[in-house]
């Protein structure tokens, strides 16, 4: 094999690291998305048997949106073992004690049914806010497109761009209790 | 038809008395006993081998080695369904004989008798094939075939069936195919990549669309009546 061949196969089966911002995306929805990097799906020569997984990073796991009032709703269950092992938390309490959980558990679910899906979570590298080590983010090379637009809130926006925002319909003065 | 036999046995490697011949096919290939026949537990010899078509040690890159090891010839010198194999040994085994020296090629009549080709080869694959009342056309064929294969290939199931007739220019897909290269060195977290696409205006800018229509027809409104 020639050296032109063999630089092709590596670069045919390079793994390439990819950046999801999970801020306000649903976590669950968000799994689809990454798990079809996780595995290589996107890829023209995507095989069952090939190993053709990438990275990827998610960064904000922290700020991640659930629907509705799945925050408290929504229960993870966790069984010790033991008789009365049994353990139902809260969404909201697993956010608490470890922010990249319910990121984590969505990906590893999404892929259920699949016998490499521990190998390709390794490939998963979850960050709760925006500081990834030097070392993870000089690999990467894409960022995947986010599901929904980021909200931004009306405190975030400069007080001037409020005030000159245009006002189509002229409210009376006591429109708004004071 | 014999002086052309004995001119043949004097040019190339051949045996044309029955009681001389050198034959060397006898011998059991690697394929026989691949598997013990004895205690045998398994079904797998039932079974057709499975494999990719391959070139052993990249042959034909570079330089090519001729597979074919020896080709023995047996043919009948009365028979009427071995005449296409009499017109290929009087018209065209010279040629193949002196085109591909590094292959052995047996010539070995035999009474009333079907004529065959038998192939060896270099990974120890022997390839047997009955040529009754093959015209001296199919021969060349055949034999062009035998010369060019690697290996037997009969007993082989192919893991993949595919095929193409145009081989890609540009070389097989990589992750850097069809990218914009602006995606490869752009500095990561990128807020212009990351986002969702949206494909209908927002509340807010479907307001400020709104509002400037409005001030647009005020202003002519405006224009006209004075």
């Amino acid at each position: 094999m020639s050296i032109i061949q063999r630089s092709q196969q590596w670069g045919t089966f390079a793994r390439i690291w990819h950046l999801y911002d999970a801020k306000w995306q649903d976590p669950y929805l968000s799994a689809e998305r990454i798990k079809m990097y996780l595995m290589g799906l996107y890829k023209p020569i995507y095989h069952p048997l090939n190993d053709c997984g990438d990275h990827v990073v998610v960064i904000n796991s922290y700020d991640i949106a659930l629907r509705g009032d799945e925050w408290r709703r929504r229960a993870y269950f966790h069984h010790t073992g033991y008789h009365g092992g049994a353990s139902w938390t809260m969404a909201w309490e697993v956010h608490k004690k470890n922010p990249t959980m319910i990121m984590n558990k969505a990906v590893y679910k999404s892929m259920k049914g699949n016998l490499q899906r521990r190998y390709s979570m390794q490939r998963l590298h979850i960050f709760k806010d925006e500081n990834v080590p030097e070392n993870i983010m000089q690999n990467i090379s894409n960022q995947i497109k986010q599901l929904r637009p980021v909200p931004l809130r009306l405190d975030e926006i400069p007080p001037q761009e409020v005030a000159e925002f245009p006002k189509l319909v002229k409210y009376p003065e006591n429109y708004i209790a004071q | 038809m014999n002086k052309i036999i004995t001119s043949v046995v004097e040019n190339i490697r051949t045996f044309t008395d029955v009681t001389t011949v050198f034959f060397i096919g006898g011998a059991l290939s690697h394929r026989d006993t691949a598997y013990p026949v004895i205690g045998m537990s398994t079904n797998k010899s039932l079974f057709l081998k499975a494999a990719f078509p391959r070139a052993p040690l990249n042959n034909g890159i570079g330089r090519y080695v001729c597979q074919l090891q020896r080709v023995t010839l047996k043919f009948c010198k009365n028979n009427g369904s071995s005449r296409g194999m009499r017109d290929f040994l009087e018209n065209d085994l010279l040629n193949f004989a002196n085109e591909n020296p590094g292959v052995v090629v047996y010539v070995k009549p035999r009474r009333h008798k079907t004529p065959v080709i038998v192939a060896e080869y270099l990974n120890g694959d022997r390839f047997w094939h009955s040529c009754r009342n093959y015209s001296r056309e199919e021969l060349l064929k055949w034999m062009e075939h035998i010369r060019t294969q690697a290996g037997d290939m009969t007993n082989v199931r192919l893991r993949k069936m595919w095929h193409t007739s145009f081989p890609s220019i540009q070389g097989p897909w990589t992750p850097w195919t069809f990218k914009n290269p602006e995606h490869i060195f752009a500095q990561y977290p990128n807020k212009e990549f990351g986002q969702a696409v949206q494909y209908k205006p927002t509340a807010t800018e479907e307001l400020k669309r709104l509002f400037k229509e409005q001030q647009e027809a005020k202003a002519v409104q405006n224009l006209t009546s004075s």
